[in-house]
C-alpha cells in the first residue's frame, strides 16, 4: 500500500550499515531526527536497537567493559525458601495442606463476602468471583465470551473464575499472596486450599469427572488435576519450546491480529467491517464523577483548616474507611447523618458492641483483632461526631 | 463538504498574500507600535506597582523541597470512582493532566498511578533483590549495592494498557485528562539488567523471567528473556530524584514500550524459568478478549498512538474570535520503536496533511507534533494520526474494532477524534460505524 520514501531511506541505509563495517552515523538516517538504525523482528514486533560504537539509538552509552562488575552476595537456603515460593502451572510452589468446601464456605462467609458477594457472585462493587455460563460453542470456545456490547441492552461477556482463567495454580497463588484484601498473606495454607475449593465448588469445577460437594477435601494432587474450562481460551501459545516465537509470529502480523492503519492522506474511507460508513458518535451519559473535580483556572487554593489528625481517625482511616466510606457493602457511610441516626437509634452501648463484636457484613473490630474495645469506641465516638449535622 | 481543502486554501492564501491584504492592518499595527494606543482600556496590571513587586518575597528555602506555584494547585491527577472496585482507593488509578504538560517528562508528582493494593510504603534499609533461578550464580543485593552498579538513564513513557479502556464502546469522559491520562514519561535512571544477567551466567535454558513486587498484591509478570536482555532496566531514578513511592520507591522494573504492569513496582525478585508463570495479572486480568471469544495473552507492547493536546475539551478554542494563526500539539509515542511521523485531519480522517515533529525524537518515548492552523470560526473534527518505525500506522477506531472487537479492555490506540464546535468549545467523540 502507500509507502513513504522516508521508509526506503531508512531500510536502505539499514541495509548499508549493517552490511559493512560503517560506523554508525555515517549514514544518511544520522542527519533525520528520530531515525535510528533498527532491525524489526522483535519479540513485540517492534525494532530493536543495536547498541554499537558507543551509541545505542539518540543515546550515548558507556563503551567500557563492565566485566567483573560484581556487588551483593549468593542468597542463603532459607532465603530462597522464604521467597521463592510462586506456583507454576505444573504444580511447582504448591503448598502442603488441604481444606474442605465447607471449612472454605465458612472462611469465605467471614473474610471475602463483604467484597466479593454471596457465593463469590459480586454485587457490591469489588470484583466478581464465580457463575458466568461455561457453555461451549463447537469450537471449544465459551459461547458468553464472543458476547459483544455493539448495542445497548446486550450482555457484557462474564469473565470469573469459571468461565475464563486458563489455570487452577493462579488462584491458590493469588489467595495466598493478595488477599484478603486488607490482610493480605494473613491465610494459612490449609484454609487457602479450602477456600479455593469453595469457589472452584461454585462454578461446578469437576476433579476426576466430579463436581465437588461440600464434604469435598482439596489437596495438591488434587488440585493438580484440575482442567479449568477456558484453559484452551488464551492464544498465542505462550507453553512449550516454541512459546516465545508464537509470540513473535503472532506479533509480526499485527495487521491481522491487533489492527493496523492505512496511511491513506486524501478522500479516505473508513467503513466497519460489513461496510458501514462511519458516523460522529457523541457522548450519551457524560461521567463527571471526578476526583477533584475538573478546573484548569489559576487562583489561590481554598483555605485548609490546619487540623490535626486524632489518633481516632488515623486508625478509621488506616482499619474502617475500606467499608464506610461508600454503601457499595451495606455499611452505614461516615457523613450520612440519617444513616448513622438510624444506627444510633439502638443506643450507643449497642452500637459500640456491635462494633466490637460484628454483625451483619461488619466484621468483629472491623477485621482488626489487636484493636482494644476502648479504642474500638474511641473510633466510633469518631464516626458518630463525623456524621451530626454540622453546626 | 471538502472542508479541508478550503480551509488550507484559505491558509496558503493568507501566506501568500500577507502583505498586500493585510497592508491596511499592518499600518495600524505599526502605528500602534511606535505611539501608544487611544483605543484599549489600561489594563490596572500594568499601571500599578504589582503587589510582589513591593514586597520582600519569601525566604530562599522556606521549602527546603521546592513546591509548585500555590496557583498552580489545579494541576493535579485526577481518579474517578469507576476507575476502582466500590470506589476504593487502594486499586484504582489515577490520570495524568495532560493537557497542562509541556514536552515529554512528566513531574514526579503528576505521574499517573495504578496500585493493586495500595501504595506500599519501603524503608530502603530494609529493601532487598533477589535474582535466582536459571543461572549460575544467584544473588541478593541490598539497594545501595545495586546502585553501585554502572547506570543508564533513558525517556520512556510509561502507559497503562487500560489507556482509554472506558472508551471501547464510545466516548464517555470529555476530558484529555480521562481519555489518555493514564500514561506518563520520565527520563528513568537505573542498570540494564543485562549488565547484571552477565556477571551471574544466564544459563541458556532460561526463556522467561518473573518479575516480583513486594506490596500487597505481590504483582507478577512472566516477561521473555529475549526483552530482558535487550533494553530492560532496573530503576531507581526518575527525573533526577527518587522514585515516588507511587512509581514504586525504591526499585522497579522498566521494559521500555511495554505494558506499564509489566514494568513491576516495588520489585523484590526476579526469577529465570524455562516456563511462564500464569500469574493473576496476564490470566484474568491484562488478556485481551476478542470478538472470537478467546483472548490474546501476553500483550506486550503499547502500539503506536496519538492524541492532540492543544486543543482539547480541557483547553478550548472559545476564547478565540478567528482569524487567528494557532498551533494544533499533541502527543505522540510507540511502544514498538520511534515516532517517524505524524498526520493531521481536520475533517474527520477523509483528508489528511503532514504534521512537523518538534524537540527531542526518542525511543519509546513521548514525541510532540505540531501543526500550524489558520483558525475559522467553523465546526471542525480534529485527529492525530501517528507512524512509528516499524510500520505501524495507528488505526481508526473501525480498523481497531474489526480485529478487536469492543470488550478487549487493553490496548486501546485508535485515533481520537475532538469535536470543535462554532463556539470553538472541544468535545471528545468518534468517528465509527455502529
Ligand atoms: C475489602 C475488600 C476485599 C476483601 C475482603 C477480599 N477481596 Fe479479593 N479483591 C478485592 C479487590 C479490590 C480485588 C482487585 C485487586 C486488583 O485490582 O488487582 C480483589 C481481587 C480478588 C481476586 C481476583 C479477581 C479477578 O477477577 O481477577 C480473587 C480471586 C480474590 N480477590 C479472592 C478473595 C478471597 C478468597 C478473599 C477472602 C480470603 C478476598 N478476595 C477478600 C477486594 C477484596
Ligand atoms: C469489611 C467491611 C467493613 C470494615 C472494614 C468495617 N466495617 Fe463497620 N460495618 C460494615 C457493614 C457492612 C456494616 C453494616 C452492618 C449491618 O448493619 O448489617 C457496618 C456497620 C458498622 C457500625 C454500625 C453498627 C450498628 O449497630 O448498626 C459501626 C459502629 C461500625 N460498622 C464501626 C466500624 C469500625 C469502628 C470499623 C473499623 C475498626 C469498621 N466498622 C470497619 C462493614 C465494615
Amino acid at each position: 500500500m502507500f509507502k513513504l520514501d522516508l521508509y526506503k531511506l531508512i531500510t536502505t541505509s539499514v541495509a548499508l550499515v549493517l552490511s559493512s563495517t560503517l560506523l554508525y552515523g555515517g549514514s544518511d538516517t544520522s542527519t533525520l531526527p528520530g531515525k535510528y538504525i533498527s532491525k524489526m523482528g522483535a519479540v513485540d514486533g517492534g525494532v530493536i536497537y543495536p547498541r554499537k560504537n558507543g551509541t545505542y539509538a539518540a543515546y550515548r552509552y558507556n563503551e567500557q567493559s563492565t566485566k567483573g562488575v560484581n556487588f551483593g552476595r549468593i542468597p542463603t537456603a532459607n532465603e530462597l525458601k522464604a521467597w521463592d515460593v510462586d506456583i507454576m502451572p505444573d504444580g511447582t510452589g504448591l503448598p502442603e495442606g488441604e481444606g474442605s468446601v465447607s471449612d472454605g464456605d465458612e472462611l469465605y462467609e467471614k473474610q471475602c463476602a463483604s467484597c466479593h458477594g454471596e457465593f463469590g457472585a459480586g454485587g457490591h462493587g469489588y470484583p466478581t468471583l464465580t457463575g458466568g455460563n461455561q457453555e461451549k460453542l463447537p469450537n471449544g470456545v465459551i459461547k458468553t465470551l464472543t458476547n459483544q456490547r455493539i448495542e445497548p441492552g446486550m450482555e457484557a461477556p462474564k469473565r470469573t473464575i469459571g468461565t475464563y482463567w486458563p489455570k487452577a495454580t493462579t488462584l491458590i497463588w493469588y489467595i495466598r499472596d493478595a488477599m484478603p484484601y486488607a490482610h493480605p498473606k494473613s491465610l494459612t495454607n490449609n484454609d487457602i486450599y479450602a477456600i479455593t475449593a469453595y469457589l472452584l465448588a461454585q462454578d461446578n469445577i469437576v476433579i476426576d469427572g466430579k463436581k465437588m460437594d461440600s464434604e469435598y477435601v482439596l489437596n495438591k494432587e488434587k488440585l493438580m488435576k484440575i482442567k479449568m474450562p477456558n484453559e484452551n481460551g488464551f492464544y498465542p501459545n505462550i507453553d512449550g519450546p516454541d512459546g516465545v516465537e508464537n509470540v513473535r509470529k503472532f506479533f509480526s502480523d499485527r495487521a491481522k491480529n491487533i489492527g493496523a492503519g492505512t496511511r491513506c492522506m486524501k478522500d479516505c474511507k473508513d467503513l466497519s467491517a460489513t461496510g458501514k460508513e462511519p458516523t460522529i458518535m457523541k457522548i450519551d451519559n457524560e461521567i463527571t464523577d471526578v476526583v477533584p473535580p475538573y478546573t484548569t483556572v489559576r487562583d489561590l487554593p481554598p483555605e485548609v483548616e490546619n487540623k490535626l489528625v486524632s489518633k481516632a481517625e488515623k486508625m478509621y482511616n488506616d482499619a474502617c474507611k475500606l467499608c464506610h466510606s461508600s454503601d457499595k457493602m451495606g455499611a452505614p457511610v461516615i457523613g450520612d447523618i440519617e444513616a448513622w441516626n438510624k444506627v444510633t437509634q439502638k443506643g450507643f452501648d449497642k452500637v459500640v458492641h456491635n462494633a466490637i463484636d460484628g454483625v451483619g457484613g461488619m466484621p468483629p473490630k472491623g477485621g482488626f483483632e489487636n484493636f482494644t474495645n476502648s479504642e474500638v469506641q474511641m473510633i466510633v465516638e469518631f464516626m458518630i461526631d463525623s456524621s451530626k449535622k454540622k453546626h | 463538504m471538502d472542508k479541508i481543502s478550503k480551509i488550507e486554501e484559505l491558509n496558503s492564501l493568507s501566506r501568500r498574500d500577507f502583505f498586500k491584504k493585510t497592508a491596511s492592518v499592518s499600518a495600524v499595527a505599526a502605528a500602534a507600535i511606535l505611539s501608544p494606543s487611544s483605543l484599549f482600556a489600561d489594563d490596572e496590571n500594568i499601571v500599578h506597582h504589582t503587589q510582589w513587586g513591593t514586597t520582600l518575597g519569601n525566604e530562599l528555602n522556606e521549602n527546603p523541597y521546592g513546591l509548585p506555584s500555590k496557583y498552580e494547585h489545579n494541576v493535579v491527577r485526577r481518579t474517578s470512582s469507576l476507575m476502582s472496585s466500590a470506589g476504593d482507593m487502594h486499586a484504582a488509578v489515577s490520570m495524568t493532566p495532560l493537557h497542562e504538560l509541556k514536552g515529554i517528562i512528566t513531574p514526579n508528582g503528576l505521574h499517573f498511578t495504578r496500585t493493586h493494593n495500595g501504595i506500599a510504603q519501603i524503608d530502603p534499609n530494609k529493601y532487598r533483590l533477589m535474582i535466582h533461578g536459571l543461572v549460575d550464580k544467584p544473588i541478593v543485593l541490598t539497594l545501595e549495592q545495586l546502585k553501585r552498579y554502572p547506570s543508564e538513564s533513558r525517556i520512556h513513557f510509561l502507559e497503562c494498557p487500560s489507556n482509554g479502556a472506558g472508551e471501547w464502546k464510545g466516548p464517555q469522559f470529555n476530558s484529555l485528562q480521562f481519555l489518555k491520562g493514564m500514561m506518563s514519561a520520565s527520563e528513568w535512571t537505573g542498570v540494564r539488567l543485562k549488565t547484571i544477567l552477565d556477571e551471574l551466567g544466564l544459563k541458556p535454558t532460561a526463556k522467561w523471567m518473573l518479575a516480583e513486587g513486594s506490596d500487597g498484591s505481590e504483582m507478577g509478570r512472566s516477561v521473555p528473556v529475549e526483552k530482558v536482555l535487550d533494553d530492560a532496566m532496573i530503576v531507581w531514578g526518575q527525573n533526577g530524584e527518587a522514585l515516588r513511592p507511587e512509581q514504586g520507591y525504591p526499585v522497579r522494573l522498566l521494559l521500555p514500550g511495554w505494558e506499564a504492569n509489566l514494568c513491576v513496582k516495588w520489585l523484590k525478585r526476579l526469577e529465570f524459568s524455562d516456563k511462564p508463570w500464569y500469574a493473576k495479572e496476564e490470566t484474568s486480568k491484562y488478556t485481551a478478549l476478542t470478538a472470537s471469544g478467546r483472548a490474546i495473552q501476553h500483550f506486550y507492547a503499547l502500539e503506536v498512538n496519538s492524541v492532540i493536546t492543544s486543543p482539547c475539551p480541557e483547553r478550548p478554542w472559545s476564547d478565540l474570535i478567528g482569524g487567528e494563526l494557532v498551533e494544533i500539539e499533541g502527543l505522540a509515542w510507540s511502544g514498538h520503536g520511534t515516532i517517524t511521523n505524524v498526520d493531521i485531519s481536520l475533517d474527520g480522517g477523509k483528508n489528511w496533511v503532514e504534521a512537523k515533529l518538534k524537540g527531542l525524537v526518542l525511543p519509546k518515548s513521548w514525541t510532540r507534533f505540531s501543526y500550524m492552523h489558520k483558525y475559522v470560526k467553523e465546526p471542525l473534527l480534529l485527529q492525530s494520526r501517528a507512524v512509528d518505525d516499524s510500520k505501524n500506522v495507528q488505526p481508526t477506531v473501525n480498523q481497531e474494532k474489526a480485529v478487536m472487537g469492543v470488550e478487549g479492555v487493553y490496548h486501546r490506540n485508535s485515533i481520537c477524534t475532538w469535536e470543535v464546535t462554532l463556539k470553538g468549545e472541544v468535545n471528545n467523540v468518534q468517528v465509527r460505524s455502529i
